[in-house]
Protein backbone atom coordinates (compact mmCIF):
# COMPACT_ATOMS: atom_id res chain seq x y z
CA UNK A 1 0.00 0.00 0.00
CA UNK A 2 1.76 3.36 -0.81
CA UNK A 3 1.90 6.53 1.05
CA UNK A 4 -1.18 8.24 -0.92
CA UNK A 5 -3.82 5.10 -0.04
CA UNK A 6 -2.83 5.36 3.05
CA UNK A 7 -3.70 8.78 3.64
CA UNK A 8 -7.13 7.92 1.88
CA UNK A 9 -7.58 5.09 4.31
CA UNK A 10 -6.79 7.16 7.51
CA UNK A 11 -9.37 9.73 6.77
CA UNK A 12 -12.49 6.84 5.89
CA UNK A 13 -11.49 4.33 8.45
CA UNK A 14 -13.05 1.09 7.38
CA UNK A 15 -12.83 -2.34 9.26
CA UNK A 16 -10.58 -4.25 7.28
CA UNK A 17 -10.72 -8.16 8.84
CA UNK A 18 -7.93 -10.24 8.98
CA UNK A 19 -7.71 -13.04 6.30
CA UNK A 20 -5.32 -16.27 6.90
CA UNK A 21 -4.51 -18.41 4.57
CA UNK A 22 -4.28 -21.22 6.76
CA UNK A 23 -1.79 -23.82 7.40
CA UNK A 24 -0.03 -26.21 4.29
CA UNK A 25 -1.46 -29.45 5.68
CA UNK A 26 -4.85 -28.02 7.23
CA UNK A 27 -8.26 -28.45 5.18
CA UNK A 28 -10.39 -25.76 4.41
CA UNK A 29 -12.91 -27.57 2.47
CA UNK A 30 -15.62 -30.32 3.47
CA UNK A 31 -17.82 -31.72 0.49
CA UNK A 32 -21.08 -33.39 1.49
CA UNK A 33 -21.40 -36.62 -0.01
CA UNK A 34 -24.62 -39.01 -0.35
CA UNK A 35 -25.71 -40.39 2.79
CA UNK A 36 -27.98 -42.32 0.68
CA UNK A 37 -26.31 -45.75 0.93
CA UNK A 38 -25.69 -45.77 4.71
CA UNK A 39 -29.28 -44.99 5.80
CA UNK A 40 -30.79 -47.41 2.98
CA UNK A 41 -28.64 -50.34 3.72
CA UNK A 42 -29.18 -50.22 7.26
CA UNK A 43 -32.91 -51.03 6.71
CA UNK A 44 -32.16 -53.93 5.07
CA UNK A 45 -29.64 -56.40 5.85
CA UNK A 46 -27.22 -57.25 2.21
CA UNK A 47 -25.53 -60.20 1.17
CA UNK A 48 -22.46 -60.61 -0.82
CA UNK A 49 -22.45 -63.28 -3.37
CA UNK A 50 -18.60 -64.80 -4.41
CA UNK A 51 -19.36 -66.72 -7.58
CA UNK A 52 -19.33 -70.26 -7.91
CA UNK A 53 -18.03 -72.01 -11.49
CA UNK A 54 -14.83 -70.27 -11.44
CA UNK A 55 -12.36 -70.18 -8.70
CA UNK A 56 -10.95 -67.20 -7.20
CA UNK A 57 -6.85 -66.39 -7.18
CA UNK A 58 -4.96 -64.54 -4.37
CA UNK A 59 -5.65 -61.22 -5.63
CA UNK A 60 -8.98 -61.80 -5.92
CA UNK A 61 -9.44 -61.79 -9.90
CA UNK A 62 -11.74 -64.35 -11.31
CA UNK A 63 -9.60 -67.89 -12.35
CA UNK A 64 -10.32 -71.23 -14.63
CA UNK A 65 -11.32 -73.91 -11.61
CA UNK A 66 -8.62 -75.98 -10.50
CA UNK A 67 -5.80 -73.29 -10.88
CA UNK A 68 -3.08 -73.83 -8.13
CA UNK A 69 -3.36 -71.29 -5.84
CA UNK A 70 -6.99 -70.19 -6.30
CA UNK A 71 -9.56 -71.38 -4.04
CA UNK A 72 -13.11 -72.30 -4.92
CA UNK A 73 -16.24 -70.00 -4.29
CA UNK A 74 -20.05 -70.76 -4.46
CA UNK A 75 -20.71 -68.85 -0.98
CA UNK A 76 -22.54 -65.61 0.29
CA UNK A 77 -21.54 -63.84 2.98
CA UNK A 78 -23.43 -61.18 4.69
CA UNK A 79 -23.02 -57.19 4.89
CA UNK A 80 -22.19 -57.84 8.63
CA UNK A 81 -19.62 -60.59 8.21
CA UNK A 82 -17.58 -58.57 5.38
CA UNK A 83 -17.56 -55.80 7.42
CA UNK A 84 -16.25 -57.83 10.64
CA UNK A 85 -13.54 -59.41 8.13
CA UNK A 86 -12.52 -55.83 7.16
CA UNK A 87 -12.50 -53.77 9.99
CA UNK A 88 -11.74 -56.25 13.04
CA UNK A 89 -9.67 -59.02 10.90
CA UNK A 90 -12.65 -61.45 11.80
CA UNK A 91 -12.23 -64.64 9.56
CA UNK A 92 -14.93 -64.63 7.23
CA UNK A 93 -17.51 -67.42 8.32
CA UNK A 94 -16.94 -71.25 7.05
CA UNK A 95 -13.67 -69.82 5.23
CA UNK A 96 -10.02 -71.29 5.29
CA UNK A 97 -7.32 -69.06 5.58
CA UNK A 98 -6.80 -68.79 2.09
CA UNK A 99 -10.34 -68.84 0.97
CA UNK A 100 -10.62 -65.43 3.50
CA UNK A 101 -7.99 -63.99 1.84
CA UNK A 102 -9.20 -64.46 -2.00
CA UNK A 103 -12.59 -63.79 -0.91
CA UNK A 104 -11.88 -60.49 0.64
CA UNK A 105 -9.98 -59.27 -1.97
CA UNK A 106 -12.77 -60.77 -4.49
CA UNK A 107 -14.52 -58.45 -2.26
CA UNK A 108 -13.09 -55.07 -2.70
CA UNK A 109 -12.30 -55.47 -6.55
CA UNK A 110 -16.00 -55.46 -6.75
CA UNK A 111 -17.47 -52.26 -9.33
CA UNK A 112 -20.74 -51.41 -9.64
CA UNK A 113 -22.92 -53.35 -11.32
CA UNK A 114 -21.97 -56.67 -10.01
CA UNK A 115 -23.57 -58.72 -7.37
CA UNK A 116 -22.70 -57.49 -3.97
CA UNK A 117 -21.30 -53.90 -4.88
CA UNK A 118 -24.03 -51.78 -3.24
CA UNK A 119 -23.60 -54.12 -0.45
CA UNK A 120 -19.84 -53.49 -0.64
CA UNK A 121 -20.00 -49.67 -0.82
CA UNK A 122 -22.48 -48.89 2.09
CA UNK A 123 -20.19 -50.97 4.41
CA UNK A 124 -17.25 -48.07 3.25
CA UNK A 125 -19.52 -44.70 4.16
CA UNK A 126 -18.63 -43.16 7.27
CA UNK A 127 -20.60 -43.60 10.53
CA UNK B 1 3.28 -23.42 -8.71
CA UNK B 2 4.93 -20.67 -9.95
CA UNK B 3 3.16 -19.05 -12.43
CA UNK B 4 0.03 -21.34 -12.57
CA UNK B 5 -3.04 -19.40 -13.08
CA UNK B 6 -6.30 -20.30 -11.89
CA UNK B 7 -9.92 -19.32 -12.93
CA UNK B 8 -13.50 -19.87 -10.99
CA UNK B 9 -17.25 -20.06 -12.37
CA UNK B 10 -18.66 -16.23 -12.09
CA UNK B 11 -20.68 -15.57 -9.46
CA UNK B 12 -24.06 -16.36 -10.34
CA UNK B 13 -22.40 -20.66 -10.48
CA UNK B 14 -22.20 -20.37 -6.52
CA UNK B 15 -24.49 -19.98 -3.58
CA UNK B 16 -22.72 -18.57 -1.26
CA UNK B 17 -24.79 -19.65 2.34
CA UNK B 18 -22.96 -18.21 5.77
CA UNK B 19 -23.18 -20.24 8.50
CA UNK B 20 -21.49 -18.88 11.56
CA UNK B 21 -17.91 -20.11 11.85
CA UNK B 22 -18.18 -21.72 8.37
CA UNK B 23 -19.47 -21.49 5.21
CA UNK B 24 -21.70 -23.21 2.78
CA UNK B 25 -21.04 -23.16 -0.74
CA UNK B 26 -23.48 -25.01 -3.35
CA UNK B 27 -22.05 -24.83 -6.87
CA UNK B 28 -24.57 -25.34 -9.39
CA UNK B 29 -22.69 -26.65 -12.42
CA UNK B 30 -21.37 -29.76 -10.78
CA UNK B 31 -24.42 -30.19 -8.16
CA UNK B 32 -22.29 -30.56 -5.16
CA UNK B 33 -22.26 -29.16 -1.31
CA UNK B 34 -18.99 -28.26 0.07
CA UNK B 35 -18.53 -26.81 3.54
CA UNK B 36 -15.88 -24.50 4.16
CA UNK B 37 -13.33 -22.30 5.93
CA UNK B 38 -12.29 -18.98 5.63
CA UNK B 39 -10.42 -18.19 3.21
CA UNK B 40 -12.24 -20.29 0.40
CA UNK B 41 -15.35 -17.53 0.39
CA UNK B 42 -13.15 -14.94 -0.06
CA UNK B 43 -10.76 -16.36 -3.16
CA UNK B 44 -13.72 -17.88 -4.50
CA UNK B 45 -15.42 -13.61 -4.59
CA UNK B 46 -11.88 -12.78 -5.82
CA UNK B 47 -11.63 -15.40 -8.68
CA UNK B 48 -14.98 -15.65 -9.81
CA UNK B 49 -15.56 -14.96 -13.27
CA UNK B 50 -11.57 -14.33 -13.07
CA UNK B 51 -8.48 -15.92 -14.38
CA UNK B 52 -5.31 -14.99 -12.23
CA UNK B 53 -2.14 -16.12 -10.93
CA UNK B 54 -1.88 -16.77 -6.99
CA UNK B 55 0.54 -14.02 -6.69
CA UNK B 56 -2.12 -11.69 -8.08
CA UNK B 57 -5.02 -13.01 -6.49
CA UNK B 58 -3.16 -12.73 -3.42
CA UNK B 59 -2.60 -8.47 -4.01
CA UNK B 60 -6.85 -8.61 -5.00
CA UNK B 61 -7.64 -10.26 -1.32
CA UNK B 62 -5.46 -8.09 -0.05
CA UNK B 63 -7.44 -4.86 -1.05
CA UNK B 64 -10.45 -6.10 0.41
CA UNK B 65 -9.01 -8.08 4.04
CA UNK B 66 -5.65 -7.59 6.55
CA UNK B 67 -3.03 -9.67 4.82
CA UNK B 68 0.63 -9.76 4.86
CA UNK B 69 1.73 -10.60 2.13
CA UNK B 70 4.75 -12.80 1.68
CA UNK B 71 5.96 -16.19 0.98
CA UNK B 72 4.25 -18.18 3.70
CA UNK B 73 0.92 -16.10 2.91
CA UNK B 74 1.42 -17.37 -0.61
CA UNK B 75 1.94 -20.95 0.28
CA UNK B 76 -0.75 -21.19 2.03
CA UNK B 77 -2.50 -19.64 -0.95
CA UNK B 78 -1.62 -22.32 -2.86
CA UNK B 79 -1.94 -25.08 -0.38
CA UNK B 80 -6.05 -23.56 -0.55
CA UNK B 81 -5.63 -23.15 -4.28
CA UNK B 82 -4.70 -27.19 -4.74
CA UNK B 83 -7.36 -27.99 -2.16
CA UNK B 84 -10.34 -26.15 -4.04
CA UNK B 85 -9.07 -27.24 -7.78
CA UNK B 86 -8.61 -31.19 -5.89
CA UNK B 87 -12.53 -30.40 -5.25
CA UNK B 88 -13.65 -28.94 -8.41
CA UNK B 89 -14.16 -25.55 -7.12
CA UNK B 90 -11.60 -23.77 -8.85
CA UNK B 91 -9.44 -24.88 -12.18
CA UNK B 92 -6.18 -24.67 -13.70
CA UNK B 93 -6.22 -21.95 -16.30
CA UNK C 1 -49.64 -59.61 -8.27
CA UNK C 2 -52.06 -61.82 -6.63
CA UNK C 3 -52.75 -59.96 -3.17
CA UNK C 4 -52.32 -56.13 -2.79
CA UNK C 5 -53.26 -53.14 -0.27
CA UNK C 6 -53.51 -49.79 -0.99
CA UNK C 7 -52.34 -46.86 1.71
CA UNK C 8 -52.19 -42.79 2.26
CA UNK C 9 -49.52 -41.90 4.79
CA UNK C 10 -49.38 -38.34 4.75
CA UNK C 11 -48.91 -37.01 1.08
CA UNK C 12 -47.41 -40.32 -0.01
CA UNK C 13 -49.71 -43.43 -1.51
CA UNK C 14 -48.47 -46.66 -1.67
CA UNK C 15 -49.58 -50.04 -2.96
CA UNK C 16 -48.52 -53.22 -2.00
CA UNK C 17 -48.61 -56.09 -3.69
CA UNK C 18 -47.41 -60.08 -2.71
CA UNK C 19 -47.58 -62.69 -3.60
CA UNK C 20 -49.16 -64.19 -0.32
CA UNK C 21 -52.37 -63.39 1.48
CA UNK C 22 -50.59 -62.98 5.23
CA UNK C 23 -49.38 -59.86 4.68
CA UNK C 24 -51.71 -58.09 2.92
CA UNK C 25 -54.19 -59.30 5.62
CA UNK C 26 -51.65 -58.16 8.28
CA UNK C 27 -51.38 -54.84 6.47
CA UNK C 28 -55.33 -54.15 5.91
CA UNK C 29 -55.41 -54.65 9.99
CA UNK C 30 -52.64 -52.62 11.13
CA UNK C 31 -53.47 -48.89 8.68
CA UNK C 32 -57.27 -50.23 9.30
CA UNK C 33 -57.95 -46.22 10.40
CA UNK C 34 -55.55 -44.60 7.23
CA UNK C 35 -56.93 -43.16 4.16
CA UNK C 36 -56.79 -44.76 0.75
CA UNK C 37 -54.16 -42.91 -1.57
CA UNK C 38 -56.22 -40.30 -3.60
CA UNK C 39 -57.98 -41.59 -6.70
CA UNK C 40 -56.23 -45.04 -5.62
CA UNK C 41 -53.50 -43.57 -7.70
CA UNK C 42 -50.09 -44.16 -5.76
CA UNK C 43 -47.10 -42.62 -5.82
CA UNK C 44 -45.09 -45.51 -4.72
CA UNK C 45 -45.21 -49.30 -5.63
CA UNK C 46 -43.81 -51.99 -3.40
CA UNK C 47 -43.81 -56.08 -4.23
CA UNK C 48 -43.60 -58.60 -1.93
CA UNK C 49 -42.00 -61.64 -4.07
CA UNK C 50 -40.99 -65.08 -3.87
CA UNK C 51 -36.97 -64.88 -3.72
CA UNK C 52 -37.10 -67.96 -6.15
CA UNK C 53 -39.65 -69.49 -7.92
CA UNK C 54 -39.00 -72.44 -4.97
CA UNK C 55 -39.31 -70.54 -2.22
CA UNK C 56 -43.08 -69.18 -2.51
CA UNK C 57 -44.08 -72.39 -0.66
CA UNK C 58 -40.75 -74.46 0.51
CA UNK C 59 -39.38 -72.01 3.81
CA UNK C 60 -41.41 -68.89 2.07
CA UNK C 61 -39.15 -66.32 1.55
CA UNK C 62 -39.84 -62.71 1.25
CA UNK C 63 -37.57 -59.89 -1.73
CA UNK C 64 -38.54 -56.49 -1.53
CA UNK C 65 -38.98 -55.24 -4.70
CA UNK C 66 -40.59 -52.02 -6.34
CA UNK C 67 -39.91 -49.13 -7.88
CA UNK C 68 -36.52 -48.98 -6.44
CA UNK C 69 -34.92 -51.94 -5.07
CA UNK C 70 -31.79 -52.53 -3.24
CA UNK C 71 -29.95 -55.34 -4.76
CA UNK C 72 -27.95 -57.94 -3.12
CA UNK C 73 -30.54 -57.61 -0.01
CA UNK C 74 -31.12 -60.90 2.73
CA UNK C 75 -34.99 -61.95 1.59
CA UNK C 76 -37.04 -62.30 4.51
CA UNK C 77 -39.00 -64.83 6.13
CA UNK C 78 -42.82 -64.66 5.32
CA UNK C 79 -43.16 -64.09 9.23
CA UNK C 80 -41.85 -60.78 9.11
CA UNK C 81 -44.15 -59.93 6.39
CA UNK C 82 -45.03 -56.68 7.58
CA UNK C 83 -41.75 -55.92 8.21
CA UNK C 84 -40.90 -56.64 5.15
CA UNK C 85 -43.54 -54.57 3.61
CA UNK C 86 -42.50 -51.29 6.11
CA UNK C 87 -39.17 -51.59 4.77
CA UNK C 88 -40.10 -51.46 1.34
CA UNK C 89 -42.41 -48.37 1.83
CA UNK C 90 -39.27 -46.77 3.17
CA UNK C 91 -36.86 -47.60 0.56
CA UNK C 92 -39.10 -46.24 -1.83
CA UNK C 93 -39.89 -43.24 0.16
CA UNK C 94 -35.67 -43.02 0.85
CA UNK C 95 -34.99 -43.03 -2.98
CA UNK C 96 -37.99 -41.93 -4.41
CA UNK C 97 -39.07 -38.62 -2.79
CA UNK C 98 -38.70 -35.28 -5.19
CA UNK C 99 -41.12 -33.22 -3.43
CA UNK C 100 -39.61 -33.00 0.11
CA UNK C 101 -36.64 -32.66 1.59
CA UNK C 102 -36.33 -36.41 3.77
CA UNK C 103 -34.63 -36.21 6.98
CA UNK C 104 -34.13 -39.25 9.58
CA UNK C 105 -35.79 -37.92 12.08
CA UNK C 106 -39.11 -38.49 14.23
CA UNK C 107 -41.35 -35.06 14.25
CA UNK C 108 -44.33 -33.97 17.08
CA UNK C 109 -46.34 -30.45 16.55
CA UNK C 110 -48.11 -28.62 19.22
CA UNK C 111 -49.59 -25.25 18.34
CA UNK C 112 -49.00 -25.54 14.73
CA UNK C 113 -44.98 -25.61 14.95
CA UNK C 114 -43.13 -28.80 14.95
CA UNK C 115 -40.35 -30.75 16.84
CA UNK C 116 -37.87 -32.25 15.02
CA UNK C 117 -36.08 -34.99 16.58
CA UNK C 118 -32.85 -36.45 14.61
CA UNK C 119 -31.07 -39.81 15.17
CA UNK C 120 -30.35 -42.81 13.51
CA UNK C 121 -32.60 -45.87 13.85
CA UNK C 122 -32.58 -47.43 16.91
CA UNK C 123 -30.95 -44.35 18.84
CA UNK C 124 -34.33 -43.67 20.28
CA UNK C 125 -36.14 -41.60 18.35
CA UNK C 126 -38.69 -43.80 17.81
CA UNK C 127 -39.86 -44.35 21.13
CA UNK C 128 -39.23 -40.91 22.39
CA UNK C 129 -41.71 -39.59 19.52
CA UNK C 130 -44.31 -41.59 20.28
CA UNK C 131 -44.76 -41.25 23.89
CA UNK C 132 -44.46 -37.62 22.99
CA UNK C 133 -47.67 -38.23 20.70
CA UNK C 134 -48.64 -39.36 23.81
CA UNK C 135 -48.37 -36.69 26.18
CA UNK C 136 -49.66 -33.51 24.67
CA UNK C 137 -47.92 -33.06 21.26
CA UNK C 138 -49.63 -34.39 17.80
CA UNK C 139 -47.44 -37.24 16.12
CA UNK C 140 -45.91 -36.67 12.92
CA UNK C 141 -44.12 -39.61 12.62
CA UNK C 142 -40.87 -41.59 13.99
CA UNK C 143 -38.86 -42.24 10.31
CA UNK C 144 -38.81 -39.37 8.38
CA UNK C 145 -39.42 -35.35 8.45
CA UNK C 146 -40.94 -33.94 5.28
CA UNK C 147 -39.40 -30.45 4.88
CA UNK C 148 -41.08 -28.72 1.92
CA UNK C 149 -38.36 -26.86 0.14
CA UNK C 150 -40.70 -23.95 -0.86
CA UNK C 151 -42.34 -22.64 2.22
CA UNK C 152 -39.99 -24.82 4.87
CA UNK C 153 -42.91 -26.75 6.33
CA UNK C 154 -42.67 -29.85 7.94
CA UNK C 155 -45.47 -32.06 6.99
CA UNK C 156 -46.45 -35.89 8.63
CA UNK C 157 -45.74 -38.98 7.39
CA UNK C 158 -47.34 -40.71 10.19
CA UNK C 159 -46.42 -44.56 9.81
CA UNK C 160 -47.41 -47.28 12.60
CA UNK C 161 -44.01 -46.87 14.40
CA UNK C 162 -41.96 -50.43 14.86
CA UNK C 163 -40.76 -50.95 18.01
CA UNK C 164 -38.15 -53.46 19.25
CA UNK C 165 -37.59 -55.28 22.44
CA UNK C 166 -38.01 -53.26 26.01
CA UNK C 167 -39.60 -49.91 23.48
CA UNK C 168 -42.75 -52.21 23.02
CA UNK C 169 -43.03 -52.61 26.84
CA UNK C 170 -42.48 -48.72 27.49
CA UNK C 171 -45.34 -47.57 25.05
CA UNK C 172 -47.65 -50.06 25.56
CA UNK C 173 -47.72 -49.21 29.18
CA UNK C 174 -49.09 -45.50 28.25
CA UNK C 175 -50.79 -46.21 25.04
CA UNK C 176 -52.25 -49.90 25.81
CA UNK C 177 -52.43 -53.59 23.59
CA UNK C 178 -55.28 -51.85 22.18
CA UNK C 179 -52.77 -49.90 19.69
CA UNK C 180 -49.73 -51.95 19.10
CA UNK C 181 -49.53 -54.73 16.60
CA UNK C 182 -48.62 -58.16 16.19
CA UNK C 183 -45.43 -59.69 17.45
CA UNK C 184 -43.00 -60.05 15.47
CA UNK C 185 -40.03 -62.32 16.89
CA UNK C 186 -36.29 -62.64 15.79
CA UNK C 187 -36.55 -60.02 12.63
CA UNK C 188 -33.52 -59.22 11.63
CA UNK C 189 -34.11 -56.09 14.05
CA UNK C 190 -34.86 -58.14 16.59
CA UNK C 191 -38.50 -58.66 18.33
CA UNK C 192 -40.49 -56.26 16.89
CA UNK C 193 -44.13 -54.67 17.56
CA UNK C 194 -45.71 -51.70 15.81
CA UNK C 195 -47.51 -48.88 17.66
CA UNK C 196 -50.82 -47.64 15.93
CA UNK C 197 -50.62 -43.32 16.06
CA UNK C 198 -53.89 -41.95 17.58
CA UNK C 199 -56.99 -41.68 15.79
CA UNK C 200 -55.96 -37.56 16.35
CA UNK C 201 -52.55 -37.86 14.54
CA UNK C 202 -54.25 -40.00 11.71
CA UNK C 203 -57.09 -37.49 11.26
CA UNK C 204 -54.14 -34.63 11.31
CA UNK C 205 -51.71 -36.22 9.14
CA UNK C 206 -52.22 -33.39 6.01
CA UNK C 207 -51.67 -30.38 8.26
CA UNK C 208 -48.29 -29.39 8.09
CA UNK C 209 -46.54 -26.72 10.55
CA UNK C 210 -43.56 -25.07 11.02
CA UNK C 211 -39.94 -26.30 12.29
CA UNK C 212 -39.57 -24.70 15.60
CA UNK C 213 -36.68 -27.07 17.01
CA UNK C 214 -34.40 -29.55 16.52
CA UNK C 215 -33.20 -32.09 18.58
CA UNK C 216 -30.17 -34.24 18.31
CA UNK C 217 -30.16 -36.98 20.93
CA UNK C 218 -27.68 -39.25 22.55
CA UNK C 219 -29.13 -42.37 24.58
CA UNK C 220 -27.14 -43.49 27.61
CA UNK C 221 -25.40 -40.17 28.38
CA UNK C 222 -26.36 -38.16 31.60
CA UNK C 223 -28.44 -36.14 31.17
CA UNK C 224 -27.35 -32.87 29.56
CA UNK C 225 -27.77 -29.87 26.97
CA UNK C 226 -25.83 -27.88 24.78
CA UNK C 227 -26.46 -25.58 22.17
CA UNK C 228 -24.44 -26.84 18.15
CA UNK C 229 -22.85 -24.68 15.58
CA UNK C 230 -24.88 -23.91 12.84
CA UNK C 231 -22.43 -25.34 10.40
CA UNK C 232 -21.85 -28.77 12.20
CA UNK C 233 -26.32 -28.84 12.37
CA UNK C 234 -26.09 -28.71 8.45
CA UNK C 235 -23.27 -31.05 8.01
CA UNK C 236 -25.05 -33.51 10.54
CA UNK C 237 -28.28 -32.78 8.46
CA UNK C 238 -26.63 -33.90 5.18
CA UNK C 239 -26.02 -37.31 6.02
CA UNK C 240 -29.35 -37.68 7.66
CA UNK C 241 -31.28 -36.87 4.55
CA UNK C 242 -31.38 -39.52 2.06
CA UNK C 243 -32.40 -37.62 -0.61
CA UNK C 244 -29.87 -33.86 -0.07
CA UNK C 245 -28.16 -35.03 -3.12
CA UNK C 246 -30.64 -36.03 -5.23
CA UNK C 247 -32.65 -32.83 -4.77
CA UNK C 248 -29.60 -30.38 -5.91
CA UNK C 249 -29.79 -26.64 -5.07
CA UNK C 250 -33.35 -26.84 -4.03
CA UNK C 251 -32.14 -29.20 -1.12
CA UNK C 252 -29.42 -26.77 -0.35
CA UNK C 253 -32.11 -24.07 0.09
CA UNK C 254 -34.62 -25.93 1.67
CA UNK C 255 -31.79 -27.04 4.75
CA UNK C 256 -29.77 -23.71 4.77
CA UNK C 257 -33.25 -22.04 5.57
CA UNK C 258 -34.19 -24.82 8.06
CA UNK C 259 -30.56 -24.18 9.77
CA UNK C 260 -30.59 -20.66 9.79
CA UNK C 261 -34.13 -20.25 10.96
CA UNK C 262 -34.70 -23.06 13.77
CA UNK C 263 -33.10 -23.19 16.88
CA UNK C 264 -30.85 -26.68 17.82
CA UNK C 265 -30.07 -28.47 20.85
CA UNK C 266 -28.05 -31.76 21.55
CA UNK C 267 -29.39 -33.54 24.39
CA UNK C 268 -27.84 -36.32 26.04
CA UNK C 269 -30.42 -38.78 28.29
CA UNK C 270 -29.99 -41.61 30.61
CA UNK C 271 -33.65 -42.94 30.23
CA UNK C 272 -37.32 -41.96 29.24
CA UNK C 273 -37.76 -39.76 31.62
CA UNK C 274 -35.01 -37.64 31.61
CA UNK C 275 -36.16 -37.26 27.89
CA UNK C 276 -39.26 -36.04 28.08
CA UNK C 277 -38.51 -33.42 31.00
CA UNK C 278 -35.49 -32.18 28.67
CA UNK C 279 -37.47 -31.83 25.99
CA UNK C 280 -40.07 -29.55 27.37
CA UNK C 281 -37.30 -27.89 28.91
CA UNK C 282 -35.80 -26.73 25.55
CA UNK C 283 -39.21 -26.48 23.78
CA UNK C 284 -39.75 -23.82 26.06
CA UNK C 285 -36.84 -21.92 25.78
CA UNK C 286 -36.19 -22.41 22.12
CA UNK C 287 -36.66 -18.61 21.07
Amino acid sequence: MNEEQHQQDMSVPTRRRLLQMGAIGAAAVVTVRPAMAQTTASLLTCQIPIPSGQYIAADGTLVAAGTPGAVPGGVTYTGEAVKAALNLNYTLPGATYDQHYAHLAYIRRLQSGQAGFTCYASLQMPR
Amino acid sequence: MIGAHYAADSSDAFSIVPLDALTAIYHRRSGVTHVVTDPVPQIIEALAGKTLSAEDLLSALAVDHEIVIDSETLAGLNARLDELTEVGLVSPA
Amino acid sequence: MRHHYSVKVGPAGFRIGSAWPQPIAALAQLYALYPKPIDLIPDFTVRLEPDTRLRQWIRPSVAIRGDFTLPDAVPMSLDHGLLAAELGMNLQMAMGQRNFLLLHAGSVERDGEVLIVTGESGAGKSTLCALLGETGWRFMGDEFALIEPETGLAWAFPRPVSLKNKAVDVVRAVAGEGRMGPMMAGTPKGDIRHFIPSPEALAAMDKPGKPALILFPRFGYARAARPMGRAEVFVRLTQASTNYVTLGERGFKALTRLVDETPVGAIDYPDTESALSLVEELWAARR
